[in-house]
């Protein structure tokens, strides 16, 4: 994950992928569970990508377990970049989301924190 | 498998919010209630295997204080930490290794003693998921729900009939948490939006409550009175909710195809009489009628319309209600175990089916159904 976040701090997504099957994760992961095998390749991705899924979120979790509302729903996204096999999920800065609909990552490289340089995915333009 | 290990015993307590006893007392009430009905003695268990789960009970090691009450005091006592069908899995394999005649199996879980839908995200991917806040149990499935429905073409208003037929079956269950005789989708469609398209009476009932299940071998099985023999099983696990794709339950499918094979099913629509399913979500039930075979992949939504899944109709799902009137967490598939077994013994009271001979059960652990296990079983 370090060589992940250390990519975004330079503008960079990179993904890792097997070396048997050429599978992409991002996020990154370690192992490939196809080959039984270190994912141990690096990539670097476009930050553009499609949803692959998504949700209006009404509510959140609250730290008692229940689900409060919130004040304004906020779109939840499942983003596949292209090149990756995997997906990332994230908040969604759009008036609304589609299944098929192209986003780009919306990176903060100066960030303090590491899970905040990737902020959120937009309307690809 | 023909006539090897039966299920030949079970308890379950009332499905509770806050259940006036601690998990011990359930334990004790539900492993004493199975061992009477089997006509068995503590001292004739063989083994005995319970399913339950530290970060629940909130402390480590969680079946220490359960060997008491459980019946497995200086024992063969082991654990899984996973819904409670596999710990039928597991004790019917120890059975199957020839060493053990007769297993108790228990399994429970406290929902008014932990924090709703924290504890879940344990599950998630600890180092970018987890501290990100935006995925739980209920966000996930929603993704997982939208997911399904573009794949197959189904609408809120197909996963809103899923839950107001297991709410109206629930009325006949009085075990019952949560119940509505008079449920439609309109009613659940104007219940409280979650995460669209989840809305409050789409999640499962998280509850207390316990179950134990008694299963034997050789004559201790053949003796019993109405043995419900397990005729197959088959389990699969699939990747991480964000490394594969939601829109299909891949894992139940290979499940099924698994535990068909074994039990000789080769149309399942036809030869299964009745399936208990557990559903965490209301759109999971639509998907497991596809990844079970009932219908076409494609085609969930519209197998439900034709109404074959209701009570009345030519394969009923969820007759006790489902994990919509109830899902204690960790016995989740041993209640559809034992919703299953009550079915193929004519003991199901007012949500008794007529001519249950083969019934099929699901248990599912992991966010979105990342585990899944089937069982098919059937009378004499």
């Amino acid at each position: 994950m370090e060589r992940f976040f250390d990519g975004m701090r330079e503008g960079k997504l990179m993904a890792s992928r097997c070396p048997g099957c050429g599978r992409v994760f991002l996020p990154p992961r370690m192992v490939c569970e196809r080959c039984l095998t270190r994912a141990e390749d690096w990539v670097e991705l476009p930050l553009t990508g499609s949803v692959e899924t998504f949700t209006e979120a009404h509510v959140r979790l609250a730290p008692d377990g229940t689900l409060e509302d919130l004040e304004d729903p906020e779109l939840i996204a499942m983003v596949r970049h292209d090149g990756a096999d995997t997906c990332v999920a994230a908040r969604l800065d759009a008036p609304q989301a589609a299944v098929g609909m192209r986003v780009e990552a919306v990176l903060d490289p100066g960030a303090e924190n590491v899970l905040d340089l990737l902020s959120c995915y937009r309307a690809a333009e | 498998m023909d006539k090897e290990v039966a299920i030949i015993a079970y308890a379950q307590t009332p499905y509770e919010a806050d259940a006036n006893a601690s998990r011990e007392m359930q334990v004790l009430q539900v492993a004493k209630a199975a061992l009477e009905a089997a006509g068995l003695k503590r001292d004739e268990l063989d083994t005995v295997i319970t399913a339950n789960n530290d970060y629940l009970d909130g402390r480590t090691i969680s079946n220490m204080r359960l060997v008491e009450p459980s019946g497995a005091w200086r024992k063969n006592e082991s654990k899984v930490e996973m819904d409670g069908a596999y710990a039928v899995l597991y004790a019917l394999m120890r059975i199957l290794s020839g060493d053990h005649g007769i297993a108790m199996v228990v399994g429970e879980s406290q929902a008014s003693v932990y924090a709703g839908y924290v504890p879940g995200t344990m599950m998630l991917d600890p180092t970018f998921d987890r501290q990100r806040g935006l995925l739980n149990e209920v966000s996930a499935a929603a993704l997982q729900a939208r997911a399904y429905m573009h794949a197959s073409g189904v609408t809120e208003e197909q996963i809103a009939g899923v839950a107001a037929k297991n709410l109206g079956n629930a009325a006949k269950n009085p075990l019952a948490l949560r119940s509505d005789a008079g449920a439609d989708a309109a009613k659940v469609l104007a219940s409280r939006m979650l995460y669209s398209p989840i809305r409050e009476l789409m999640t499962s009932a998280l509850c207390d409550g316990a179950c134990a299940i008694i299963l034997a071998s050789g004559k201790a099985a053949t003796k019993a009175e109405k043995p419900v023999w397990i005729k197959g099983v088959g389990f699969s696990h699939d990747s991480y909710l964000t490394e594969r794709s939601l829109s299909r339950l891949t894992s139940l499918k290979d499940a099924a195809s698994r535990c068909y094979s074994m039990a000789g099913i080769e149309n399942p629509a036809s030869q299964i009489d009745l399936a208990e399913v557990h559903e965490c979500f209301a759109h999971e039930e639509l998907m497991a009628y596809e990844a079970l075979g009932f219908c076409p992949e494609g085609e969930g939504g519209a197998f439900f319309d034709s109404g074959a899944t209701r009570i009345d109709g030519s394969l009923p799902v969820n007759a006790s209600g489902g994990a919509m009137c109830a899902n204690v967490v960790c016995a989740a598939g041993m209640a559809r175990i034992i919703e299953a077994s009550m079915q193929i013994r004519g003991e199901a009271g007012e949500r008794q089916v007529e001519g249950v001979k083969t019934a099929l059960a699901h248990g599912q652990t992991g966010i979105c159904a990342q585990e899944n296990i089937v069982f098919v079983l059937g009378g004499e």
